[in-house]
């Protein structure tokens, strides 16, 4: 009983902080799935959609402003779509990559000449932070919250790609990409779907997120990021389902390491997860083999 | 039987993909000096043998030998254990595999069906990359130009000029491989493999996109090289008229699995062969 | 028009070009009063010289070796700290380790040196920890390489620019404080007194990168970034040669980072972050991915922006204008905007693959003056080019929006979706002499 009292807390933090990682790991998982591109950018558009509400929140009232980061994210996230990597389809993989990184640096940069480089506190949001026991612990809203609305989020997506024409689509252009736009699908309206899923679940992922860490600045895009990408590969890169298992066992593993005191080091065991996972099994733990053709 | 020297040998080679048998108990034997043909519809499995031989693939089960040493050897193992199809379980007990470099080294070069050159490198680089294996020196020697890598990058340039004089690329040596046409661009190809010294050659399809004249020249040019380079062929064809001009004997896949072998006048009259062409009538 | 120089006459214009250069930094550093503004120039190639050499090394990896790692500034990290943590002098380790009791280190190797052999021992002193940042990155690369290197191109970028994240908070680690400082700078360690020292290190580590990459090993690199599995097919061992690019690669960033160090006369891990990573990638693009000149023209050009031209864009006023939105942090995002547009629309950089040479250089020269005069009629060609492909494109999207509207207009009226066969009117047979 004793164990339980002392690791409950973190473990909820864990499985809170899981959801939140989740959410942003479906935006990479479902781009790299059918663009085979890490979207450096997406924990930058994660990072705005944050400071974005920090500057809504001044002026209109709390639901407006939760839409309007939505829709911003939305935005934001098809324009650099639209803008950075369209034109550059046919080019070499590097190149997007590098178009990617080019994105990510103009968007902290940008945060950074907006912000002037001081870290916001992010507003709260009252009923996020209302405090609530859960045996022992004593937890605020937003952690019981997130892994709920997560699942159910997730529950969702997966219905809309299992059971949706434009689901089907997703999964045929993840499959084969050429193929499938000589069968008549329309690529780009599938990889501009799949962005404003992506970006949308990053925004409400934000808005859990900076409910917990409230302070707010340039970088605070990146490393959840990261961890949100190791998390897809821990999971299958491409697969929504594997992306969630492997967002939470992030945050809970996380969370345990802190509370064993080695604060320091949680950040580096998610890489060396990702480095056990890539030797142990390519292609995580739900993800589909994929033969190189010679 | 042939009474020359086996140098490759394959022994109920089987690849399995999940539940897809891409190759089906391959039995096939190349001799010392011999052009072996590997013929069959597409999808056969043609390609899926060559690349468990060089070690891209590591076969579901048999073994390989090259040069009468098994270097090459599996068996269905983990999930495959329950997926497996193939015949011979229990027969293959070792787990032996190799990469494609060490089977290079080994003695067996390959050309790919969709021509794979260094593309940002010219003609000549191509092929003394080919050479780089055969060379000594660290990469301290070699950077800091040590009197051993100055006398090896000189005997690898002379080496790879003559190699391109013999295909008719001296010319084009300082151009880059891309700006090649076709037909110079498979000759580089099987130059580049020839740089490594091989004993074995593997030619996947080289006559694709070849019109008549050009197979004809093909044709001659790999009996040239197969005499001048005292070399064993196998190769992957599908005109019907170089397989039947060069080799000495054929092997046909269908569905992954064996057909038929033998010469090329017994593959010609062979039915399961002209099924498997033109369709069964039914 | 083409110009052809002998061996030698290119050397002896090389030599040249090099020692002027050298003799321009010296006294330029020396004679230039620090108020001038071409004291700006003097900085800009020191700190310059320091760029061209890590991104000359992180061109090896990407550009040559077609491995997509992220880890440098990471790696210039471990190198700027073991430099400075060898070389703060023994009295002054009370005040940089204020709050870790003066450290666990207490000497300086400059300073056990300087006192055995005097001058020449000062700058054994900061060789050897330089060196040492070296090749203590260049161990901790190997070890890293041996999961990260088999890994597909992708995921090593992730696991590098990760590693580099893991790094910074290790060298922040207050356990480590004795040896790191934990948190707080290091500073008053030894550094160079004149900007002919970082030019010239560096000069030398490019020279040995670009000698490297034209060895046999470099061709190896070369093919492995062209196509992987043909590499392998030639028997090059991907996995050594990937390992022995990203070693000596690390090699070098470390050696940057040690003359960053220098450079900045104090260092904190904070910066080391994927930002700075970014900077350099994109300073490789500018250049050219592929191009070793292009990296050094790169690196001279994103210093020169970033720490001179651009320099108003935050203070308020450049090139006479002023406005109000032009604050702090203003000249990065022009900066980054620029980069977009050259990795969108001039995506082979400065330099693409090519290297420079006199021939070229002196070719390029000469015809310089007869392609600008053509230069109008060229683009006026090209533009119109453009407009042709620009109507084309209109034409045929017009065409399509036509043949949907038709299809939906068909299947609104309830016809079928397919179009039928058109039948012709009348039939002409030949016979088969053709009549």
């Amino acid at each position: 009983m004793g164990l339980i009292q002392t690791w409950l807390p973190y473990i909820l933090a864990g499985i809170a902080v899981g959801g939140q990682y989740a959410l942003i790991a479906i935006g990479y998982t479902m781009v790299y799935g059918i663009l085979r591109l890490i979207n450096f950018a997406h924990g930058d558009v994660f990072m705005w959609s944050g400071l974005i509400m920090v500057y809504l929140i001044t002026v209109l009232p709390l639901w407006l402003s939760i839409i309007l980061v939505i829709i911003f994210a939305v935005v934001l996230g098809t324009t650099i779509e639209k803008v950075a990597y369209r034109p550059l389809r046919s080019a070499p993989r590097m190149s997007i990559m590098i178009s990617a990184i080019g994105v990510s640096y103009l968007l902290q940069n940008f945060a950074l000449y907006i912000t002037g480089g001081l870290t916001k506190t992010y507003p709260a949001i009252g009923w996020l932070q209302k405090t609530v026991r859960i045996g022992s612990a004593t937890t605020k809203m937003v952690t019981i919250i997130t892994p709920v609305l997560t699942i159910v989020l997730v529950v969702l997506l997966v219905m809309l790609i299992k059971h949706t024409k434009i689901g089907m689509a997703m999964r045929a252009v993840s499959r084969d990409f050429e193929t499938s736009s000589l069968m008549g699908i329309d690529i780009n309206r599938v990889i501009t779907v799949t962005f404003v899923i992506g970006c949308a679940l990053a925004a409400i992922g934000s808005i859990l997120y900076f409910s917990n860490y409230t302070g707010i600045n340039p970088m605070s895009g990146a490393m959840p990021g990261l961890k949100a990408f190791v998390a897809a590969v821990f999971g299958g890169i491409g697969s929504v389902p594997g992306a969630v298992v492997g967002a939470f066992v992030i945050g809970i593993c996380e969370n345990l390491i802190k509370g064993a005191g080695w604060t320091t080091f949680s950040d580096a065991f998610t890489f060396v997860l990702l480095i056990v996972i890539l030797m142990v099994k390519p292609t995580g733990l739900f993800g589909e083999k994929d033969i190189d053709k010679v | 039987m042939d009474e020359r020297k086996t140098v490759l040998k394959l022994s109920d080679i089987t690849m399995q993909f999940g539940g897809v048998v891409a190759v089906d108990n391959l039995n096939l034997e190349v001799h010392k000096n011999e052009i072996v043909g590997l013929i069959g519809p597409n999808g056969a499995g043609k390609t899926t043998a060559f690349n468990c031989i060089t070690g891209v693939y590591e076969p579901t089960n048999g073994s390989i030998e090259i040069n009468g040493n098994v270097v090459i050897e599996n068996h269905p193992q983990g999930k495959m254990k329950d997926t497996y199809k193939g015949r011979n379980q229990g027969k293959y007990t070792n787990t032996l595999t190799m990469l494609p470099d060490k089977v290079t080294k080994l003695g067996v070069a390959r050309t790919f069906q969709n021509i794979r050159l260094f593309k940002g490198m010219t003609v000549l680089e191509n092929v003394m990359v080919a050479m780089h294996m055969n060379q000594s020196e660290s990469v301290f020697g070699a950077t800091f130009r040590s009197r051993k890598a100055r006398t090896e990058e000189h005997s690898m340039r002379e080496e790879a000029l003559k190699l391109l004089k013999k295909v008719d690329l001296y010319e084009n040596r300082d151009d880059l491989s891309t700006s090649l046409p076709y037909g110079k661009q498979r000759h580089l190809e099987i130059a580049r493999a020839l740089a490594t010294h091989p004993s074995i050659l593997l030619l996947d399809e080289p006559a694709a996109g070849m019109n008549p004249q050009e197979s004809d020249d093909l044709m001659n040019f790999i009996g040239r090289i197969r005499d001048e380079f005292d070399l064993s062929i196998l190769m992957i064809e599908h005109h019907m008229q170089v397989i039947m001009g060069i080799c000495e004997h054929i092997y046909v896949l269908n569905y992954g699995g064996q057909i038929a072998d033998g010469t090329p006048e017994e593959i010609q009259s062979n039915p399961a062969v002209i099924e498997a062409y033109l369709g069964g009538d039914e | 028009m083409e110009v052809r120089l002998n061996k030698k006459t290119k050397s002896v214009l090389s030599a040249v070009c090099i020692a002027l250069f050298l003799i321009f930094v010296y006294f330029g550093d020396i004679m230039i009063s620090p108020g001038s503004s071409w004291k700006m120039l003097i900085t800009v190639i020191e700190k310059g010289s320091i760029y061209a050499l890590v991104a000359a090394s992180m061109n090896l990896l990407n550009g040559f070796t077609g491995l997509f790692s992220l880890g440098q500034a990471g790696f210039m990290l471990i190198g700027a700290y073991t430099y400075a943590i060898f070389t703060i002098p023994a009295d002054s380790h009370d005040k940089v380790y204020q709050y870790f009791d003066g450290g666990l280190i207490k000497w300086s190797i400059v300073e056990i040196l300087e006192g055995k052999m005097g001058v020449l021992g000062h700058y054994l002193g900061m060789f050897i920890p330089m060196i040492g940042a070296g090749l203590l990155v260049a161990v901790i690369a190997f070890l890293i390489g041996i999961p990260v290197l088999r890994l597909k191109s992708d995921y090593l970028a992730i696991a590098t620019l990760g590693f580099a994240e893991i790094l910074r908070a290790f060298f922040q680690w207050n356990t480590l404080g004795p040896v790191t400082n934990g948190s707080n700078v290091l500073r008053k360690y030894t550094t160079y007194n004149n900007a002919v020292f970082p030019v010239l290190v560096s000069g030398i580590c490019i020279a040995i990168i670009v000698l490297l990459i034209n060895s046999t090993y470099g061709r190896a690199f070369r093919s492995i970034r062209d196509d992987e599995i043909a590499a392998e097919a030639m028997g090059i061992n991907l996995f050594r040669h990937k390992q022995t690019s990203f070693i000596i690669s690390s090699f070098f960033a470390g050696i940057s980072g040690a003359l960053l160090a220098m450079f900045q006369t104090t260092i904190n891990a904070t910066p080391f972050n994927t930002v700075m990573t970014y900077e350099i990638l994109l300073i490789v693009v500018i250049g050219g991915i592929g191009s070793i000149t292009g990296s050094i023209i790169g690196a001279f050009l994103f210093t020169a922006a970033s720490e001179w031209w651009l320099r108003g864009l935050d203070a308020g006023r450049w090139l006479g204008i002023s406005a109000s939105f032009m604050r702090p942090g203003f000249r990065k995002v022009v900066f980054a905007v620029l980069i977009m547009l050259i990795v969108l629309f001039y995506s082979r950089g400065i330099m693409g693959d090519r290297e420079f040479s006199w021939d070229g250089f002196l070719t390029w020269c000469r015809n310089l003056p007869a392609n600008i005069k053509a230069w109008p009629e060229k683009h006026k060609a090209k533009s119109a080019a453009r407009k042709e492909a620009r109507a084309a494109k209109a034409a045929a999207k017009a065409k399509a929006k036509q043949a949907k509207a038709d299809s939906e207009a068909r299947k609104a009226s309830g016809e079928a979706l397919f179009t039928p066969l058109p039948v012709a009117d009348h039939v002409v047979v030949f016979d088969k002499e053709g009549k």
